[in-house]
């Protein structure tokens, strides 16, 4: 069982989408939340939003961003140096979310290593990855 | 001719200073590899010069200044024809840059959020009274100053905009 809470920051509709998404691929997702900046919403109302998603009862949070240096990342990780409890991550893709919706356990160094490898090794153009296995 | 080689080419005024607009568009339409950032606040604040450091994408330098170093700085860079982004939170402080001698070809208003006693220029753009008035005088000292929240939007002129001409 995940001993952590999940929340997608990012812009605009994309987080609440990611986390249907992400149920569409692996049930229900508990404990999570999406907070979306809106176009108009200033950097601290966002704040606002973003730290009651994370809630003020000491557990541990992973916040998945959508890009790096966009104000959810940059909110996100203001509050991430400021809490040992908050881990913050950009460039958040489904492979990352859907990891992190069935990670058991702790939210430890392993599983944010293993979240950043599952992003990057996410990324292929087919042709480069078709050579790359056949080799 | 426009004296493209001596002036900075994009100084943005925007409250928050780095954000998606600023690393997803204007880092790439510019080519720009540095920002620097002028506000005498974040200079002397360790934590939000951090969080603003980590905002930018690997390779481009972050440098915070207050408005003494800006100045400086800016006119260095000015006449170094590297490209880069200026980054200010107010006209106020892109005032005083020009004043301090910084030359500046464009000011682009890119993000200047709405309150109380402060009218609505155009979409994500509001501005005080003192402000409008600021921006007056950037132009009156041969400044454009532009709406322009993306790198793909068309440049508005503050002066087609502005409620008193």
């Amino acid at each position: 069982m995940r001993k952590f809470r999940i929340v997608l920051a990012g812009h605009g509709t994309l987080p609440a989408a990611l986390l249907a998404t992400t149920e569409l691929i692996c049930g229900p997702v508990a404990d999570a939340a999406a907070v979306g900046l809106e176009p108009t919403e200033s950097p601290d109302h966002y704040t606002e939003s973003l730290r009651d998603a994370i809630g003020h009862d000491g557990r541990r949070v992973l916040v998945l961003c959508d890009l790096l240096g966009g104000t959810p990342f940059n909110v996100a990780s203001a509050i991430a140096r400021r809490s040992p409890r908050v881990v913050c991550i950009s460039g958040t893709s489904l492979a990352i979310a859907v990891e992190a919706a069935l990670a058991d356990g702790d939210l430890d160094d392993a599983l944010v290593e293993r979240l950043l490898e599952v992003g990057r090794s996410g990324i292929v153009e087919t042709e480069r990855h078709r050579a790359r296995r056949a080799s | 001719m426009r004296n493209d080689r001596m002036s900075l080419r994009l100084v943005r005024i925007d409250d928050r200073l780095i954000h998606g607009q600023v690393v997803a568009g204007w880092l790439r339409a510019l080519g720009a590899q540095r920002i620097v950032i002028v506000d005498d606040a974040t200079a002397a604040d360790e934590f939000l010069r951090e969080v603003l450091s980590l905002a930018a994408p690997p390779g481009v330098p972050v440098e915070v200044l207050d408005l003494v170093g800006g100045a400086a700085r800016c006119i260095d860079l000015a006449a170094s024809q590297e490209p880069v982004i200026v980054l200010a939170r107010s006209p106020r402080t892109v005032l005083a840059l020009r004043q301090a001698g910084v030359p500046i070809e464009v000011v682009d208003l890119g993000g200047l959020g709405a309150g109380p006693g402060r009218r609505r220029l155009h979409r994500t753009i509001s501005v005080s009274a003192d402000e409008l008035a600021e921006l007056r005088e950037l132009e009156q000292l041969g400044t454009r100053v532009e709406i322009r929240i993306v790198a793909d939007d068309r440049p508005i002129a503050l002066r087609s905009l502005d409620p008193a001409r």
